[in-house]
Parts: C-alpha cells; structure tokens; sequence
C-alpha cells in the first residue's frame, strides 16, 4: 500500500502542481489518474517512483516514509508518455533490458520478449531500433519495457494516448487482463473517460492539483460529488439545467426560469439543500432523458441547436433556455437542426447540485 | 464563401506518391471532414487546397476558377495546424490579433473580434500570457481562435482537437459546429480520428493510400462502408472481423470460421456467390449479443468486461479471433466463462479477402 499525506508541490514560486494531496493505491488494486491537462497526473507517478520530491507532505509505503529512498530503491516500474527508449538498442533489446538487468535467464527472457510483443502488436519489430518506429510504436515498447518485469507498482503515465482508437481499444483489454493475472498494483494517467471507466477498479479525478473525488467507476457516474466530476466522468459529458426551487408542502418542485418544471423531489431528500440564494442545477446523463412521446407527462420544451453523429447513435444538442441538453438518440432517429423538440426524463434519474456541489442523487435502478 | 473542386488531383514528393489522382466536389457552405490514417494523403490534399504545397498534376478551383497558380494569402483561406505555431514572443491576445493587423483593420474592431472569439473558446483568462506557460490544449485552442477570428471564406482544420480531454472535446466540437451553422463557411476538417469526423461533418471522405475510398454523410459511411477499409477505419468500438470460408449447401450458403459452421441469410447469397470460396465477414459490436438469439450464433470464451457505467463492452475469444459486443450494464459474463454469441443476421456484412490485408495491422500507430 502507497500513501500520500498532504502531499503540495510548488514548482518555482508560482505554479502549484498538487495541493495538500491525500491518497492512497491500495494493493493490487488498478487506481486510474483521471483529468484535464494540467492538472497534476504525473506530477503524483513523479512523486511515487521517487523522481519529485513533494514541497511538503510524505509518502509512505506500508506506513513507512519512503521520502528518502531513490528511485532505484523502489522497484518501480514506469512507462513515460514521453517514451525514454534507448535509442542504440533494437526494440526486442530495449524489452529485454529490465530482465537483463535483473540476471534473468536468456530462455526465459527472450520468453517474455516475445509474449509482451505478442501482446502489444509489436512482435515484428522486435529487430527495428526506436528511431525508426512512428510515435504510437515508441509507445507501445515504453509499455512493454515497463510491464515486461515483475515490480512492487507499475506507474504508467497515458501509455496508450498516442495511439489510433482501434489500437487503444485492443491494448486497454490486453492491459486490464494482465493486470489481473499478475495480480498487479497499478497507477495509470489519462485524460480518456473512455479509459477511465473500463480500466479503473477506483478512478481518482484530479483537477488542478485537487483531488476532487475517488471512488469506483460506479461511484463518480451515478454520484459524483461535485459538477466537476459529474461533467468530466461519462462519454458524452453530463448535461445541466439551472433550476429555481419552489415549495409545494413536503415537496420541492424545481423549475426552469422560464417556468418549466424540471424535476420534482422530496423535502426530506433535500437535508443538504441550502435557502436559495446560490445557483441551483439540475444535471443529467445524455442515456437518462429521451425525445417525449405522447402521453408523457412531464416534458421540457427547447430546440435542437445541434446534432452529433456517433455512428450507431447520435446526439441532439437541446437548448433549453440558456442550457443545453445532450439527448441520445438511435441513429436512425429523424431529427433536425432547428427542430422544436420535448424531453422527457424518468424521475428518478436526478442529480441535483447547488453551488457545484452534489446535494443529492436519485440513481437509476439498473 | 467557396466552393472547392478537385479534378485529377496527384500529389508527387520527388518519386513518392501521396495523392494518386483523386476528384471531388466541396459545395459552398459544405462541412467535410477528411479522414483517414497517417499517410494516407489527406494532409497532402489539404495543404495543395491551401496552397501551401504545388499541385503535381490536375486542377484545384475555387469558385470555379483554377486556383493551382495562385499564392496561398491571395485564396482567402484560413488555416489551424496541428503544430498550432504561435508566436512565442507576443501575448495570446497579439497572437490572436496578428492576423486582422496584417490585414490592416482598426484597433477597436480587432478588440472586438478578439474578445469575443476569446469569450467563445473560453480563453479570456489567458489572454495576457505568452504561449510558453500554456498547455497543449490551451495552445491548440488559441491556434483555433486565430483561424476563426479572420472569418475567411474557407477554413481548413488540421486536427484541431487532437489533444483535448473528453470534456473539452465535445465542448470545442460543438463550437465548431454552432460556428459552422451560424457562419456557413465551407469548413475542411482533417483527422484521423473517426468520432470527430462523424460527429462533425455533412460529409465524410474516407481516405487511404491517397485515394478516396468512399464519400458520404456520416450515417452512411457507418452502415453501408464500401468497403472492409472504411468498416475497419470507422466505428467505435471497431467492428469485428474475422476470415471464412464460404460453401453452397443445397439452396442457402453457409460460412465456416473456426470450426463453426452458420447458415447465411437470403440476404447475403448473392453476395456469397459473387465472393466465392473465402470472405472477410464482419460485424459491428452493437449487433452482437451474449445468449442464443437468432440463427447466428457461435460459441466462444469471455476475455474481458469493461464496464463504462452507461454500457458494458464484453470482449469474447472465438477461437484466434477476439470480438467486442457492446452490452447493457447487467450483463457481466466472469472471465473464461463459455458463452454463446449471437450475430444479428441483418447486420452481418461480407468483404472480399484482398480488401482485408490492410486492415488489422498497425494502420496508422
């Protein structure tokens, strides 16, 4: 088990990187950095293999400070987006260099060189040396020199962002059944919800040097604590409407400016609710609203601004007001720019948020 | 406003190829994205629209005159480059300026236009900084706000968003698009990314080996591609191929794969005949599913589940071949269970084996 406490780090005398970050990887578990750029990912794989030392804070292993310890001494392994090949040695030759290193027989080397490659989709360019690979190559063999040995965590930062989607797709399920096997401790950056969700056993969200929230994929999709997260965790972002309070008996009914009721809960869900003097919204994923039909009830009235195709779906962009709306809709679905439209939304898909933060969810039954 | 028509077009560097003789027509106010792997010449054909690189043979017009001779600042086009080159020495706010004081325009009209592009793309804060303490996102978007705020007749993209998280992705994607709908510029997107040229463009040209492979609106090229190139390029997840046999069985044709035998629907004989002996079959993840739910149906072992909350992606090994079926979240196979797997008959798709080559390997990474 790896612990930050209070982890800060300053870089020069203005650019903050981490502010007082507490966060622990817990063993054999997959922790996936998730945020924007900028916002602190590899300054914490930095920190962890011992490269960056924090401004203040400490990092423990097993409750022992390792602040101390170089990182030759901490049996890390680490994939840079940035590559770090050894440019004179041959791709299967820059693979095997961390078994060397450790003494490892030439049979059971060039045993593993071959499986990794296999694994990666690089087996025919094991002769080739780096500088006459593209960039999503160099790529792949950074992740296999890293993966390739047995180590205590493996910290690979966005080791699969410059590859094309199809690639990406195949080595994110190479990656999450190898991680398994090997029963592995893994930190893994990226700034993909995609990736995020499919490989994260816990996805921590970091924005600007802040941890805004850490939990399971199901945790930030069904409740995110905060608008940050609840925008930044699922494909395509949550949407928000900005909503009024209105006071029916032991209901609070929440509607548009423009008068259209949005979603209506009860009081006593509301504890974290706050007199309405800040902004109140209401958020929702594009999979939890749909075009009304007939005979729906409740229905928000707005136009469609825009539509996205995604293949098999596609989405409307409904502007409700001052908002706009993501609505998923099947491909074959006959909508058009401009179109007057109405959402309907069950009722119990809410997320609610008052001055950014989260006050309550109502989560769908799956 | 511009209409662009490309006729015979190639593209030579040195004995190298990169545009192999390629036509098409761009209509005034049209959105098209150019898509397609690395090196496939979709650059190559946008910098020739452009007139930063010399047309080897053919014509380019633009509003109907042949524009092969005229310099690149004479066409009115608008330009941001993946490498996003700003200047290094002046502010965002002078970077963005830079190309309404070339064009000599008064200093409160060029504040207007930078302040509002800056508003729009949410650059407003970094407007007094110089573009070494951006990130590569943040420059991207200044590099993009220096295009648009010339508001020429025709923009050209070079992927633009490429480095963008999810979250600023959709947010720069809309812009672009509200600003298309808006404006009707006639707009040229090129990208290697699928999602973005869907989601974006009136039409898409898929390209490789510089040719076009197929130019269509978005929803065609997804399902009816002409061929395994564009199948295998567009879709997300990627759609499933795999290598069969095919063989006349009585009346009806059937496809072997694996050991498995499955008899096709009418819908495919005479597809199958026209094929012959071998195909590349393929399906996309969506019309696939765990359980026996038709005539189609394999048997094959669960690798892996990745559970994106809103779907479950289930990746099954069918002998060599891994396919990936797109889930609704409770279905959650374990690990190295035997499943059954159903292929949605009426969306089956076969290819011949020729096409197939180019497909698997290391396209563009």
């Amino acid at each position: 088990m790896y612990e930050l406490k209070a982890v800060h780090k300053r870089y020069g005398l203005a650019k903050v990187a981490l502010r007082k970050i507490d966060l622990t990887v817990r063993d054999k578990e997959f922790l996936v950095i998730y945020g924007p750029a900028g916002a602190g990912k590899s300054t914490i794989l930095n920190i962890l293999a011992g490269i960056t030392r924090p401004t203040t804070g400490d990092v423990l292993r097993d409750g022992v400070s390792i602040l101390h310890l170089p990182p030759e001494r901490r049996d890390a392994a680490m994939a840079f987006e940035n590559y770090a090949l050894y440019s004179h040695l041959s791709v299967g030759e820059n693979l095997a260099f961390p078994l060397h290193a450790r003494g490892m027989a030439r049979a059971e080397i060039d045993q593993r060189v071959k499986r990794i490659a296999e694994i990666l989709g690089i087996g025919h360019l094991l002769d080739r040396r780096p500088g006459f690979l593209s960039g999503g190559q160099r790529q792949r063999v950074a992740l296999g020199r890293a993966i390739i040995r047995p180590a205590d965590i493996y910290l690979l930062d966005e080791p699969v962002g410059h590859l094309d989607a199809k690639l990406r797709h195949k080595i994110r399920a190479e990656l999450k059944a190898l991680a398994d096997d090997l029963n592995a401790t893994v930190v893994f950056t990226t700034t993909s919800s995609r990736e995020a969700l499919a490989l994260g056993d816990r996805v921590a969200v970091l924005n600007q040097g802040r941890l805004e929230q850490i939990g399971t994929p199901a945790d930030l999709y069904h409740r995110p604590a905060n608008a940050f997260v609840a925008s930044f965790v699922g494909d395509p972002p949550m949407s928000f409407i900005t909503v009024e309070p209105r006071r029916e008996a032991d209901r609070v009914a929440f509607v548009t400016p423009d008068g259209m009721p949005v979603a209506t809960l009860r009081a006593d869900a509301l504890d974290g609710l706050r007199p309405a003097d800040a902004s109140i919204q209401v958020g929702f994923r594009s999979n939890e609203v749909r075009l009304a039909q007939q005979g729906d009830s409740a229905a928000l009235r707005g136009r469609v601004d825009v539509i996205e195709h995604l293949g098999h779906s596609k989405i409307a962009l409904v502007g409700i007001g001052r908002d706009q709306v993501s609505v998923s809709v099947p491909a074959h679905t006959s909508i058009h720019v401009g179109e007057e439209v109405a959402i309907a939304f069950p009722r119990d898909a809410v997320h609610l948020f008052q001055d950014a933060r989260a006050v309550v969810h109502a989560v769908p039954s799956v | 406003m511009a209409s662009i028509k490309a006729t015979g077009l190639v593209k030579r560097y040195g004995t190298v190829k990169a545009v192999h003789g390629i036509d098409f027509e761009i209509a005034d106010g049209e959105f098209v994205a150019i898509l397609g792997p690395s090196g496939c010449g979709k650059s190559s054909t946008m910098r020739m629209i452009a007139g930063l690189e010399t047309v080897s043979e053919g014509t380019i017009e633009i509003d109907g005159k042949v524009v092969n001779d005229v310099r690149a600042r004479d066409r009115n086009v608008a330009m941001s480059f993946e490498s996003y080159a700003l200047y290094p020495t002046i502010s965002i706010y002078e970077n963005i300026a830079f190309p309404l004081r070339s064009a000599g325009m008064n200093a409160d009209e060029i504040d207007r236009r930078v302040r509002d592009i800056a508003e729009k793309m949410e650059l407003v804060p970094l407007l007094g900084l110089k573009p070494q303490g951006l990130s590569s996102g943040q420059a991207q978007r200044v590099g993009l706000a220096r295009a648009l705020v010339r508001k020429p007749s025709v923009f050209l993209l070079d992927e633009p968003i490429s480095h963008l998280d999810t979250r600023q992705r959709y947010r720069m994607r809309r812009f672009i698009k509200q600003l298309h709908q808006q404006y009707h510029y006639t707009m040229i997107y090129v990208t290697h990314d699928q999602e973005e040229a869907l989601a974006l463009a009136d039409r898409v040209m898929v390209m490789s080996n510089g040719l076009i492979q197929q130019m269509a609106p978005p929803d065609e090229i997804y399902a009816r591609p002409v061929n395994a190139f564009v199948a295998g390029f567009v879709g997300e997840p990627p759609i499933n191929f795999f290598d069969c046999r095919l063989a006349r069985d009585g009346g009806r044709w059937t496809l072997a794969f694996e050991g498995q035998t499955l008899t096709l629907p009418e819908r495919l004989s005479d597809k199958a005949a026209q094929l012959g002996s071998e195909a590349l079959a393929a399906v996309r993840p969506h019309f696939l599913s765990i359980g026996a739910n038709g005539p189609l149906v394999l048997e094959g072992k669960v690798f892996v589940t990745e559970e994106l909350q809103d779907q479950n992606l289930v990746m099954v090994d069918v002998g060599k071949v891994r396919f990936t079926l797109v889930a609704h979240p409770s279905v959650r196979p374990r690990r190295g269970e035997v499943v059954p797997l159903t292929i949605d008959a009426d969306h089956l798709l076969l290819f011949p084996q020729d096409n197939s080559r180019r497909i698997d390997d290391d396209l563009a990474a």
